[in-house]
């Protein structure tokens, strides 16, 4: 059995494991920090046909179709409230558009601003109303917690009947295995119900927690809290890895490496002359085209050498080696892609 | 509107005058142009002077420093931690200097003692092992915020009106004297023009800006240092190098934080504080060799701070003050120069002076009233301590109650946000800010900036996006020439409240 290292823990490189894994690969995943710490922002947003037979198997097995379908308003997955707020990036067109939105939350809890989010709506040509939620929960507690019984969901619904907007934007509420309620909640009220994302707990996170577990199911050894300090080079190929973590370093053998690190184009930004993270967790500072320190150089997901050698076990997922200019929103939907496409290239390869 | 006296500037020299006049029963008010704390009152590491520093080359400033350390600690301990300080030399360093500091000290009434290598390593077990000679003073940190805050609450107390956002736009001078002022308030609690009897210029840095509005050239020199503030505390006591004052010779602990300074380069202007990125590298490079472990420490924000000081500027100046008067204005006085730690000698210098003028005979009574609670912390819980620390009196005013916490990095509540709110004065995030510290912390604002933002517009009706957009480019120049993690977190936040809250096209 083949051995791959899987540099990255973010959502390129837990879809990438998964990927590898089911396929037949021996995958340690290593990353700095907890799995998904770092993951893109973003939504999935349309699938990239290449690769949604595999999302929607993945996915369907969660009850999430519409998250794989054809654009039905905007993907509960997706960021919804950032496509309200974001007209450019906005996967509604304008017959579906709502001209008035409830923007629902709750007192003190920073899931949903929503004095806030209703200026910026405002703003945007959207009649929003402020509408409070009765009860109350500490500021550190998520929402999610709250909506686990049937009561609570009932009560949710009574008090959404009482506005009369055209649709209701609520603070992100539900685990994923959970949307079916949010489809209830919906025919309930007659209206739609839009999932607001608050900065720190995108819909992302909780893919990334789904794919990670399947990662792990699929048979992937996770390493958090480490980092790779060094590859070493043979002919053309990545033979291995010094992998360090506290006090203890050791070196892994692997016939080939997914390197889903993000940067040194942070998210897919172009940072002229800036510090960032490389690949290999030290800091330097690079601009584009530029060679990595320690004799690497990436471009078109590829890793090659300053003597101009392509490590042909190798290949970039996500923004790595690959990403030229993002947009924002694409950062899921694009790591996935580039996570499938990677792993079709590793196999090719 | 008539007064008897009108200080402008916000600072701790202003907060310090109208607190020392207002205690003696002058009819004064307080104008600053922006938030109390807003130039270089805000814009320094926070130390409390022992006065080692400037013991060899400027020993009036030593002794200065030494005489209100001790005063402030007696009466303004809530915001001062009494952590101590090291003076610290390293093989390169002049091996004669610590001699010469030891005598200069001792001449000037700066309390300094001698340890070994084995117990400066014992006190401070950071210290880099390769340290050849140590001495400890008398140095804390002191939080400039809420000494300035508790400097005018008791200012308001004693009948003083003090107003921020409130700027001068001009002077009337008629008759050798300023006959009146004009002024902008944002605020709109002013509505007609200041006849005072005497305009003490209190401007720091703006201060020949200010003289210059009643024609009179008062020439200042002004200094650019930058700071740079490391995640956690590194040390805990003030670590100085020993060694003539230079760059990146300092680490203060403070609230969260480590605070390295300084840096010194001519500013061309009060608002040049602008921070070199070689000043940062070079800040990092000077105080980790003496503190090592700062090398691998995260970098939350730079920030800079311009310096007014006496006669040319930069290193060699004084950082002693002086009162200046014009002989073409007989009321105007400006005051220039000094530090933080010899705020309150200066106000009571200037309020002699005033109350001269104004034929009140009245003595100081600063250095004897306490500012704000007493320093007995037996029995106080941390919580309870923090909140002091923070607004001194008015901690008491604070709902605990409500445990919701607003800022996670700062541990800031909710109720706090609203305490300050309530009082009127913050009108931008920042002011918050200052006032709290949410947004202080490693997020720099990203998660909290949207929640006090919430709070904001409970309470009144303010124009959210323009407010938002002010704090969040202001932390960004901060964290900008912050490299890795933090500047990661910095592109994080920058990217999702782009996308998230659509704020693109607007940064």
């Amino acid at each position: 059995m083949s051995h791959v290292l899987v540099i990255g823990n973010g959502a390129a490189g837990t879809f990438s494991s998964w990927l590898l894994a089911r396929k037949g690969w021996k995958v340690t995943m290593v990353g700095r920090g907890t799995p998904g710490a770092a993951l893109s922002t973003g939504c999935l947003r349309s699938v990239p046909s290449a690769c949604r037979g595999e999302i929607s198997e993945f996915l369907d097995n969660e009850h999430m179709p519409w998250a794989t379908g054809e654009r039905e308003g905007a993907s509960r997955i997706g960021t919804s409230f950032r496509c309200w707020m974001s007209p450019s990036h906005t996967t509604w067109t304008d017959d579906e558009k709502p001209k008035s939105i409830a923007v629902a939350g709750l007192e003190g809890h920073p899931s949903l601003q929503i004095r806030v989010a209703s200026a910026l709506l405002n703003e945007r040509g959207v009649r929003a109303e402020p509408f409070m939620l009765p009860g109350s929960v500490p500021s550190d507690v998520p929402l999610t917690s709250w909506f686990r019984n049937d009561e609570a969901w009932e009560e949710l619904a009574e008090d959404l009947q009482r506005s009369s907007a055209e649709a209701i934007l609520l603070p992100a509420i539900v685990h994923l295995h959970e949307y079916p309620r949010l489809d209830r909640l919906e025919r309930r009220c007659g209206r739609r119900v839009l999932e607001a994302v608050s900065p720190l707990g995108a819909p992302g996170q909780r893919l990334a927690d789904l794919m990670l577990s399947k990662a792990r199911s699929a048979g992937t050894v996770v390493w958090d809290g480490r980092k790779v300090s060094a590859l070493e080079v043979q002919a053309d190929e990545v033979r291995g890895a010094t992998i360090i973590g506290g006090s203890e370093a050791r070196h892994v053998a692997t016939d080939a490496v997914v390197i889903a690190t993000g940067g040194p184009l942070v998210d897919g930004l172009v940072l002229d002359g800036r510090k960032i993270m490389d690949p290999f967790g030290r800091f330097q500072t690079v601009r584009r085209g530029d060679a990595l320190r320690g004799g690497y150089h990436c471009t078109n997901g590829k890793l090659i050498s300053t003597d101009g050698r392509v490590m042909t076990n190798t290949v970039g997922a996500g923004d790595c080696l690959s990403a030229e200019r993002r947009e924002y929103g694409s950062g899921l939907t694009e790591a996935l892609e580039s996570a499938y496409r990677a792993v079709r290239a590793l196999e090719d390869a | 509107m008539r007064k008897d006296v009108l200080i402008i500037g916000g600072g701790a020299t202003g907060a310090g005058i109208a607190r020392d006049l207002a205690l003696r029963g002058a009819d004064c008010l307080l104008l600053e142009m922006g938030d109390y704390c807003h130039g270089a009152s805000g814009g320094n590491h926070g130390l409390l002077h022992s006065g080692a520093r400037y013991a060899v080359k400027d020993p009036l400033s030593a002794s200065e420093c030494a005489a209100e350390n001790a005063i402030l600690r007696r009466i303004a301990p809530f915001c001062i931690e009494d952590t101590g300080g090291l003076f610290v030399s390293l093989p390169e360093d002049d091996a004669g200097f610590a001699d010469v500091l030891v005598r200069s000290c001792r001449s000037s009434g700066v309390a300094v003692k001698e340890l070994t290598s084995q117990e400066a390593l014992d006190s401070e077990p950071g210290l880099s092992p390769r340290l050849s000679r140590c001495l400890r003073v008398n140095d804390g940190s002191i939080d400039p915020f809420s000494l300035v805050q508790a400097n005018l609450e008791d200012a308001r107390s004693a009948g003083a009106t003090v107003l921020n956002h409130c700027s001068v736009t001009g002077m009337t001078v008629e008759g050798g004297r300023v006959s009146r002022v004009e002024v902008r308030d944002r605020r709109g609690v002013l509505s007609s023009a200041i006849v005072p009897e005497v305009v003490v210029n209190a401007a720091g840095s703006w201060v020949s800006v200010v003289a210059e509005m009643a024609g009179c050239h008062i020439p200042m020199g002004l200094d650019q240092g930058s700071m740079l503030v490391m995640d956690g505390r590194q040390c805990s006591q003030v670590i100085n190098r020993m060694r003539p004052p230079s760059n990146g010779d300092i680490a203060v602990p403070n609230h969260t934080s480590t605070i390295l300074g300084t840096t010194s380069r001519p500013a061309g202007s009060p608002e040049d504080t602008t921070v070199a990125i070689e000043d940062i590298e070079l800040l990092v490079r000077e105080t980790s060799a003496m503190l090592p472990s700062l090398r691998n420490c995260r970098a939350i924000r730079t920030y800079g701070g311009v310096r007014p000081l006496l006669g040319g500027g930069g290193r060699e100046a004084s950082r002693s003050f002086a009162i200046l008067t014009d002989e073409g204005v007989d009321n105007l006085l400006s005051v220039a120069g000094g530090k933080l730690t010899t705020y309150r000698l200066m106000a009571e210098k200037v309020a002699d002076r005033v109350c001269g003028m104004l034929g009140n005979d009245r003595r100081c009574r600063t250095h004897l009233e306490p500012l704000g609670p007493s320093a007995d912390g037996k029995g106080s819980s941390i919580p309870q301590a923090r909140l002091r620390r923070k607004y001194g009196r008015m901690a008491s005013s604070i709902d605990t109650s409500d445990a919701r916490v607003i800022c996670s990095c700062e541990q800031v509540l909710r109720s706090e946000v609203k305490a300050v709110l309530k009082a009127g004065d913050a009108l931008t995030l920042a002011d918050v800010m200052r006032r709290t510290r949410a947004g202080m912390g490693y997020c720099q604002g990203f998660d909290c900036s949207l929640s006090v933002l919430e709070v904001m517009l409970e309470e009144r009706s303010v124009d959210p996006l323009p407010l938002l957009m002010e704090f969040l480019e202001e932390r960004e120049r901060g964290f900008s020439q912050a490299g890795g993690d933090q500047l990661r977190q910095g592109l994080l936040r920058q990217q999702v409240l782009k996308g998230v809250y659509g704020l693109e096209g607007k940064e």
